[in-house]
């Protein structure tokens, strides 16, 4: 049914083969277009912070965009881990919440006087169990991963809450703790290598070992990939307990970053966090979820927000700019998905429009 | 009645730089029945998803009792008013409702006051609806409960309901039999040609070309986009239609070599209950081709399923080389080189939104982790190498799996269990909306796997294929094993007769 080698195989004729070539050159630009708009989009409104009065002043500045870069370490590990399950087509809603009780009892650990090690182990402990437990009831229990999810978050709220009575934990964290989330390493701040440094790992995994791949085979068809002998529900596990990790991850650099844990902070995280996996989709590999799309959202979404309040925008504007941002960028990414497959002539693709007579 | 029901002019469509039709032209009389043929990516699916409304032309017309249109403007709603009506394979029937809901959810249901369903008058509706189209069903039978040919009548009885005459407009039926055992399909072209004969227009699009012979007025050709002829049916031929449809003669299926007798057996079920099977006993040797014949849940899918691990056995024993096989999974038989292609390709065949490459690799994709990562240039290498060697027609191993047509998928499917060279290869309808082209070279790459040894064991509702391509066919009727052919004793007529006698 591609025509490109069925025309030179089945001896199609020279119409179809030139008029190949004509379209070859738009085709290339199109979807280099797709993959590298949002970043265009980020160069741009960058720049235009960058000379527009209102903000050139503050916004190119170094420390300027050491807090803006240093600000998204954590929400972009939490975004990388609500990006490994969605691969396969699940939705982890706790995430969030994940990283809330990790700084918390992180926090509290330290705060208590315990080593560094030990509170640090203590909050990969609470994603770890966390992980098990959604991973055993969606795949064991059968229960459907938003709904599991979603539960689980709700409890984990409660957890913080009993824990904090809802007043943060700050006092007597460590000046170690507080120098690696607020220092900076060569001009860079060191929560944004420890975030880079998990993006290369989630990288790897995704894109380099045979797990990743079956991520993306269950996100294509659960059914087909059950026949090709993947263990559909370890594999679907395991992307759930690597998710509560990350987000882990993401809470104890949290309480780095802010000398402490806000029972508020943690399940705001779970919607921009989400978010920015779904807008991956929208740029650097266009159609497929992937790590580098990732943290173009984060780093999009930061700028924007970022200069805009520099610009002294209220507040409630970047809630509206969030949400158009979501909308555009992943309805853009599906239009554009669908141009292409309507250019490839989709065969197997079911056509709904025409199963279902119109209803009159 | 020979004035023209359909007549389509200049038609021409482009994707990308696909040329997908190239001025199609040709006219279907009212009152017959006009089979549309071509090979996949013939154009034909195009066609009808543009008389449809789904994509738009680039060019054309379309000429429908009298009234001209420009083709570029037709719409799903515009389709409507212009007569056309469509009946798909996958039928958009819904098994748990009942008929009466199933017809009036293609039609809107008409609402008394407060937004209230009248049912007694949909009911008596309904029972005009199925007298007129000859349906023997219940209003409020659930359609599950019926057999598959009446279930495909309803959807055509939904689709016609509201044409003014009693047969007006044009039907379009797409591969309706294909999913549908010889017999089903036999009741659905009965009523096919009763309804033509009361004068109704059907354009009827299949891979079948036994069904063309029997049971077309005229057939209509298209070969890579473009029209190669309209003609009436009388004096073709079955060979002669798929020259016309392929461009090329296509040899006839077979087997050329038969059964060894020497050869040591492979797999060896005993005794098998499970679901509708009762005691199946089958043995299939190296190298030999065995056919699995019967109806609709006979359990012909089932003995696959149960040897690749999907169903549990509730007794009886599988044996593969002596060993004994306890499949828990289907990750026990493919360690004891079992291989299984899935009757629902779609769904459970294809990755399709992953590439060609994905999918070949899939079963083995631990076989490209060396050293800490996947190696992608040598699986691409060697993907490309597949795509070649099991004559796989796509852009490249880049290629998304769902821009292939059916045929290429369906190769891509049977050659990612071939290079992990099976000792069983299980097939369940291997070549179910796969043009008669594609059904030969996927038999060939199947021909060269049992030349080195492995066992094949192939359900299919096709005789033809059967009669064909197997070595050997078993007819599964109450469970059990009631006849087997081989030889000169092997054919289509033989095998429908023991398919159909009463148990």
């Amino acid at each position: 049914m591609v025509r490109t080698t069925a025309a030179a195989t089945d001896g199609g004729g020279p119409v179809r083969r030139a008029d190949r070539r004509t379209v070859r050159l738009p085709d290339a630009a199109g979807r280099f277009l797709e993959a590298y708009a949002l970043i265009g989009l980020l160069v741009v409104i960058a720049i235009f912070f960058s000379v527009w009065p209102r903000t050139s002043g503050s916004f190119a500045s170094v420390a300027n965009l050491q807090i803006l870069i240093g600000n998204q370490a954590a929400i972009g590990i939490i975004a990388l881990g609500a990006l490994i399950p969605l691969i396969a087509n699940e939705w982890d809603l706790s995430i969030g919440s994940v990283a809330g009780v990790t700084a918390v009892f992180t926090a509290a650990a330290l705060s208590g006087g315990h080593g560094l090690l030990l509170s640090g182990l203590i909050g990969i402990g609470c994603g770890l169990v966390i992980g098990l437990a959604n991973a055993l009831i969606i795949t064991r229990g059968r229960v459907n991963a938003v709904i599991t999810t979603l539960g689980v978050s709700t409890i984990l709220e409660g957890v913080v809450n009993q824990r904090t009575n809802g007043v943060a934990i700050t006092t007597n964290i460590p000046d170690s703790v507080v120098n690696f989330g607020l220092g900076t390493t060569a001009g860079i701040p060191r929560v944004a290598l420890v975030l880079i440094a998990v993006a290369l790992l989630v990288y790897y995994v995704l894109d380099h070992t045979p797990w990743g791949r079956y991520l993306f085979a269950l996100g294509s068809s659960p059914s087909a990939a059950r026949l090709v002998g993947i263990r559909t529900g370890l594999v679907v596990g395991v992307a759930f307990v690597s998710a509560s990790l990350l987000a882990s991850v993401g809470g104890i650099l949290q309480v780095a970053r802010q000398a402490g844990a806000d029972p508020r902070v943690g399940a705001a995280f779970t919607l921009p966090a989400l978010a920015a996996a779904f807008l991956s989709a929208a740029s650097v590999k266009p159609g497929k979820y992937n790590v580098g799309g990732t943290l173009v959202a984060i780093l999009f979404l930061a700028v924007l927000n970022n200069g805009l309040s520099l610009a002294g925008v209220p507040a409630y504007v970047s809630s509206y700019l969030n949400g158009v941002a979501l909308v555009v960028g992943v309805g853009l990414s599906a239009w554009l998905g669908r141009r292409r497959s309507e250019r490839r002539r989709p065969v197997a693709e079911p056509q709904p429009a025409m199963n279902h007579p119109p209803l009159t | 009645m020979t004035g023209a029901a359909l007549r389509v002019g200049g038609l021409s469509k482009t994707f990308g730089a696909t040329r997908a039709l190239a001025d199609v032209s040709f006219t279907a009389r009212a009152g017959t029945i006009h089979a549309l043929l071509g090979g996949n990516g013939s154009g034909k699916s195009t066609l009808i998803k543009i008389l449809a409304g789904v994509h738009s032309a680039d060019a054309g017309t379309v000429e429908t009792a009298g009234r001209a249109l420009d083709a570029r403007a037709i719409s799903p709603h515009l389709a409507r008013e212009l007569g056309l009506r469509f009946v798909h394979q996958q039928s958009s029937t819904f098994g748990d409702l009942s008929v009466l809901e199933n017809l009036f959810l293609g039609h809107g249901f008409d609402t008394a006051p407060g937004f209230r369903v009248p049912w007694r008058r949909l009911r008596a509706r309904a029972e005009t609806l199925l007298r007129r189209f000859d349906i023997a069903a219940d209003p409020g039978a659930r359609l599950d409960d019926l057999r598959p040919a009446t279930q495909t009548m309803v959807a055509i009885a939904r689709a016609l309901q509201d044409q003014e005459g009693a047969h007006e407009g044009v039907l379009v039926l797409d591969e309706p039999t294909a999913s549908l055992p010889a017999a089903e399909a036999g009741v659905l072209l009965d009523a096919l040609r009763r309804y033509a004969a009361a004068g109704q227009t059907i354009i009827y699009v299949t891979h079948r070309l036994d069904e063309v012979l029997e049971v077309a007025d005229e057939v209509t050709v298209l070969r890579d986009g473009r029209h190669v002829e309209t003609r009436p049916k009388a004096g073709l031929t079955r060979a002669a239609l798929s020259e016309l449809i392929m461009g090329r003669s296509v040899a006839e299926l077979s087997t050329g070599t038969r059964r060894q007798q020497s050869a040591p057996t492979v797999l060896r079920l005993r005794e098998l209950h499970v679901g509708p099977l009762r005691g199946l006993d089958l043995e299939v040797c190296e190298g030999e081709v065995v056919g699995i014949a019967g109806l609709l849940g006979s359990g012909r899918s089932t003995a696959l399923r149960t040897v690749f691990g999907l169903v549990p056995p509730d007794r009886g024993t599988i044996e593969i080389d002596g060993r004994p096989l306890a499949p828990t999974g289907v990750r026990e038989a493919m360690r004891a080189d079992v291989a299984f292609v899935p009757e629902d390709r779609a769904r459970e065949g294809c990755f399709a939104d992953l590439t060609v490459l994905e999918n070949l690799s899939m079963p083995s994709t631990g076989r490209w982790f060396r050293k800490g990562r996947l190696r992608h240039r040598a699986e691409a290498g060697q993907a490309a190498e597949e795509m070649r060697a099991h004559q796989v027609k796509a852009a490249s191993v880049h290629a998304p799996m769902g821009s292939l047509s059916g045929g290429n998928q369906q190769k891509v499917i049977v050659a990612r269990w071939l290079t992990r060279s099976p000792r069983v290869l299980l097939l369940d309808e291997p070549s179910q909306g796969i043009d008669v082209g594609a059904r030969f070279e996927i038999w060939e790459l199947v021909r060269k796997a049992t030349a080195a040894g492995t066992a094949v064991l192939v359900v299919s509702s096709d005789l033809e294929e059967l009669a064909g391509a197997c070595d050997r066919v078993v007819v599964l009727r109450g469970g059990k094993v009631q006849a087997e052919l081989c030889g000169d004793d092997l054919n289509e007529t033989h095998l429908e007769h023991l398919i159909q006698e009463a148990p």
